[in-house]
């Protein structure tokens, strides 16, 4: 992998408008770099602003939300100037997979055809080539080519959710967004479904973030980790490094909270809420939830700190580590 | 694919169904009248034998079982009765007014679903907007009026403006001067078409442009369109595209479904406007008691509801390739 | 088959009912904190108290007799006629108020009746189930068959034309949209309340379930019966002008109808003809926007439109500025 990051997200805010005129921070103040064929697992329980955060890199938001901060494709913010800047590059450089449910694909289209219009759209390829290509396409992901004309019915769940990989392959992007790509699939089909992501980024030299709620999921498929609470990171590193040393009470938990048997999709279930994001937050967002909260967690909020190299956390118990922030 | 070929099996067979029980409905609501065709004649030789003698002949002194079974064999020949006014056949009675309203309501039909379509679309584009809100009250306000005051309003304050006839269906000079030429005739007939048919149109189309926001709402607040979005399409095409294609599914039925209440509607613009279709016949009907046209008359309109509500299963059914029961 | 056209479908009412939205929390004071909130229905609800007051307080303010001849034929409006005169030389806005009593009369009364038989209908079919429900469905899809008019007429024909038959008859054409809305609510809430009490108690009594169904089933029943009235009000003014009206109410309905038969067009009397729409659609549209904002305040659609004019915003860093 090159060194250089070929996306680069500074200080991303996201702030929805709510009815009655307060707004939600919905994501407050994001950063990260992604570097050439990287997978970058993006963590945390629902509403964290996980998917607000790659929604807002293509510029997906409705017209509720405001959003401040830099998204750099190769060293140009493609934030600049919001909808204008970003649109040109919607699904040429980054493409998202959306779960593969139902809705993702429109019902009454052939799952060929949908595939064929973003290659028309850009360029890609048209016509007959267009076609020949979206065939390919599907045995790539492992669905047979003749399907090109089925609905979206007439797959199965996994087989919509590799559907949905190939759609976001058609323009030949070089980041993937993927968001909860296995959620709601069976743990044989998660798993295949997996191998596809992690065997497709080798291959064609793809950089993906993938969004999920799911640990295990992102321990086996990913090389970095960022871990969202309350619409921050609070924790960032190298996969192994997050895992074996954990700098951060909230990813601590995570790893070792106990599954729900009872089959919710939910693993983490670590007692308490998140605090609400329509107010200022005093202090350390986690404090009240956190078991090893002391003196300053609940007034002062805590500084990004890098504890080793490459692995950064928000929290007070690294302050006696590092004296100064990271670069 | 069976499936589908099953569902049209399946509603055509339920569409004969409904027309066989509002046959019966109409058979019995028209027989559940006090008296009967005779009792409520007035002429010179009706005398008490008279009427006796032609209830005799009509069948009305057999049971009402008898009776109903009278009525679908005459049903089956297309008999639809003789009139109690006229005692003329009521089938040819209710021909040339029946084509009459025909025009008329395909005109009123097409100016409204065009109208509500567009008005429809741009609302939910630009949803939330002036655009928007004004666009949906002036069309409920539409929707709100008693359809023959609006159809007084028009009269009385743009008829004249625009050069309109205030109603019928022919100008009384037409022809005057010999025959006139075939589009000197549709010529005329269209411009008392228009204000009967603009009138029904403006009620109407405001049901439409509800149903197409709704639609059209409903549909861009789907996942797919998000997708699209993602892809990259531009708004319009996103709504030509995927929201419109989608809506359709929706539109195409509610509309349909709504065809066949349109007839009905026709019968305040006729009334109005003096237009000799359907409406005015029946109204025309009701005053003078003229319930075996009315049974005619009727029976005619509930098919009419029963046979677009069919085709508006047919179309969805095409539309929709997700349908199979 | 429904009169004319069916009623006015204002946003929302189209989608069908998801009873899934409602919480149970929606007790009628949050209904009418929904309408206060709301501009549209606070008007609406504004005008209906304007109509009902006049309904019921009309005979006082009512300048002439409506039985007298006291101004010329077609008089256009003056100081001492505000609204003119008809066509037989009566005071319109005298008219106008007494019609007023009439259709409102006839707007509230017949929304009650399909309200109480649609209710009842509703309730007992959404709460029992098994075969009464399907036999009742069964009934109500018979009448959903049977053609207005023609029920209109028989009726009109068997029972004469009076103002209590006229309610009636419009409540009984109508109860079928009620009774299915209800019943599709009350099964829903049924299920919730049977889950909860299943797992809080094992057993369940019936009253006190009935005690909790009806008051989740109330606030929907009233939105229904307000969005009824309108129905009511313009029906009236169709059966009226079909000839079947009580021939001797002065009703809105009556009145336009005397204007079209007193050829109000050929002689200029604009007064005639306009005052009594104007009141139809203007109650119409005020039911409307009460009835759909407490439909709405039940029944929050949650989803968001992906597409809009107006796109994602960008905010300059360090301020909270907007700029688009």
């Amino acid at each position: 992998m090159s060194r250089e990051p070929i996306l680069s997200v500074e200080d991303l805010h996201v702030w929805f408008d709510l009815s009655g005129g307060s707004e939600l921070h919905a994501v407050q103040g994001v950063s990260f770099d992604l570097r050439p064929g990287e997978r970058m697992g993006l963590v945390g329980e629902s509403g964290c602003g996980k998917t607000t955060t790659i929604l807002a890199m293509m510029g997906l938001l409705p017209s509720s939300a405001s959003v401040a901060g830099s998204v750099s494709l190769d060293g140009e913010n493609i934030m600049a100037r919001g909808e204008d800047t970003v649109s040109p590059h919607r699904w040429k450089d980054i493409a998202m997979v959306f779960q593969g449910a139902m809705n993702a694909f429109n019902p009454v289209k052939t799952i060929g055809s949908q595939i064929v219009e973003p290659m028309e759209l850009h360029g890609t390829a048209t016509g007959k080539a267009a076609r020949g290509q979206t065939r390919e396409l599907l045995e790539l992901v492992g669905i047979s080519g003749d399907r090109v004309n089925n609905y979206p019915h007439e797959f199965s769940g996994g087989m919509r959710q590799r559907a949905a990989i190939a759609l976001a392959l058609a323009c030949e992007p070089r980041v993937l967004l993927a968001d909860e790509p296995t959620t709601a699939l069976d743990v044989m089909v998660q798993a295949q479904i997996l191998e596809l992501l992690v065997r497709l980024t080798r291959d064609l030299g793809l950089s993906m973030i993938l969004v999920t709620h799911d640990l295990p999921v992102v321990a086996q498929v990913c090389d970095r980790a960022a871990v969202m609470y309350a619409g921050e990171i609070v924790e960032m590193g190298a996969m192994s490094s997050i895992y074996h040393d954990p700098r951060h009470p909230y990813t601590r938990m995570l790893f070792g909270a106990t599954p729900d048997l009872l089959g919710d999709a939910d693993v983490i279930s670590i007692p308490g809420a998140p605090p609400r994001l329509d107010r200022e937050i005093v202090g350390c967002p986690f404090a009240p939830r956190c078991d090893s909260a002391f003196a300053p967690c609940a007034t002062v909020a805590p500084r990004r700190l890098e504890t080793s190299p490459g692995h950064e956390a928000v929290c007070h118990l690294n302050d006696h580590v590092v004296a100064k922030e990271p670069a | 694919m069976e499936g589908r070929a099953d569902y049209v099996v399946k509603r055509t067979l339920f569409a004969l169904l409904t027309v066989f029980v509002a046959v019966t409905i109409n058979f019995l609501l028209f027989r559940a009248l006090p008296g009967d065709a005779v009792s409520g004649l007035r002429c010179q030789h009706c005398t008490i034998q008279f009427k006796t003698a032609l209830r005799h002949d009509l069948g009305l002194d057999k049971s009402k079982w008898e009776q109903y079974k009278i009525y679908l064999k005459q049903l089956a020949h297309g008999n639809l009765g003789l009139s109690d006014v006229s005692h003329q056949p009521v089938r040819g009675l209710l021909w040339d007014p029946l084509k009459n309203t025909l025009l008329m309501l395909t005109l009123g039909t097409v100016f409204s679903i065009v109208f509500g379509l567009l008005t429809g679309v741009v609302a939910a584009w630009r949803r939330g907007t002036w655009v928007d809100k004004g666009s949906l009250w002036t069309s409920l306000a539409f929707y709100s009026m008693p359809t023959q005051w609006l159809g007084l309003m028009i009269v009385y304050f743009v008829a004249d403006r625009i050069g309109l006839p205030h109603g019928g269906i022919q100008s009384p000079d037409l022809g005057i001067l010999g025959n006139p030429s075939t589009y000197d005739y549709w010529k005329d007939r269209l411009e008392h078409m228009i204000l009967p048919a603009m009138t029904l149109g403006l009620v109407l189309y405001g049901e439409y442009t509800l149903i197409v926001r709704s639609a059209m709402l409903e549909t861009l607040g789907e996942d797919y369109v998000l997708t699209a979005r993602a892809k990259g399409l531009s708004n319009f095409a996103i709504v030509r595209k995927h929201g419109l294609r989608n809506a359709m599914l929706p539109i195409v039925t509610l509309i349909a479904l709504s065809l066949g209440f349109i007839v009905g509607g026709a019968i305040t613009v006729e009334y109005v406007f003096d237009y000799p279709g359907i409406g005015l016949a029946i109204v025309d009907a009701i005053d003078k008691r003229d319930y075996t046209f009315l049974q005619g008359a009727f029976l005619l309109l509930t098919i009419s509801v029963i046979l677009f509500n069919f085709l508006a299963d047919l179309l969805y059914f095409k539309l929709d390739p997700r349908v199979t029961t | 088959m429904t009169i004319d056209h069916p009623l006015p479908a204002a946003p929302g009412q189209l989608e069908e009912l998801s009873a899934e939205g409602l919480g149970e929390r929606r007790t009628p004071g949050f209904i009418r904190s929904a309408i206060l909130t709301q501009p549209a229905a606070l008007v609406g609800l504004a005008v209906l108290f304007f109509f009902v007051f006049i309904a019921i307080f009309g005979s006082y303010l009512e300048p002439y007799s409506i039985h007298e001849k006291t101004g010329p034929v077609y008089a256009p409006p003056s100081s001492a006629h505000w609204l003119g005169t008809d066509d037989g030389g009566v005071d319109m806005l005298s008219l106008l108020i007494a019609g007023t009593r009439v259709s409102m009369e006839v707007g509230f009364a017949a929304a009650l009746v399909a309200m109480l038989i649609g209710g009842a209908v509703g309730v007992i079919s959404g709460f029992v189930g098994g075969i009464i429900d399907v036999v009742l469905m069964r009934i109500t899809d018979i009448f959903l068959v049977i053609p207005d008019i023609p029920l209109m007429i028989v009726m009109a024909a068997i029972f004469g034309r009076s103002l209590k038959n006229i309610i009636i008859i419009i409540g009984i054409i109508y109860w079928t949209s009620t009774a299915r809305l209800i019943r599709a609510q009350v099964k829903s809430v049924r299920e919730r309340v049977y889950v909860k009490r299943a797992r809080s108690l094992g057993a369940t009594n019936n009253r006190l379930v009935f005690k909790h169904v009806l008051p989740q089933v109330a606030p929907l029943l009233i939105a229904n019966t307000v969005l009824m009235v309108a129905l009511a009000v313009f029906a009236e003014t169709y059966i009226t002008f079909l000839g079947l009206g009580d021939p001797s109410a002065i009703s809105w309905g009556r009145l336009i109808e005397n204007a079209f038969l007193g050829n109000a067009v050929l002689n200029n009397a604009w007064w005639a003809i306009v005052p009594p729409g104007v009141c139809v659609t203007i109650v119409i549209l005020a039911c409307t926007m009460v009835g759909q904002s407490m439909e709405d305040a039940l029944n929050p659609r949650l989803k968001v439109g992906h597409l809009s004019v107006r796109r994602f915003r960008l905010r300059p860093l360090g301020g909270k500025l907007d700029s688009e």
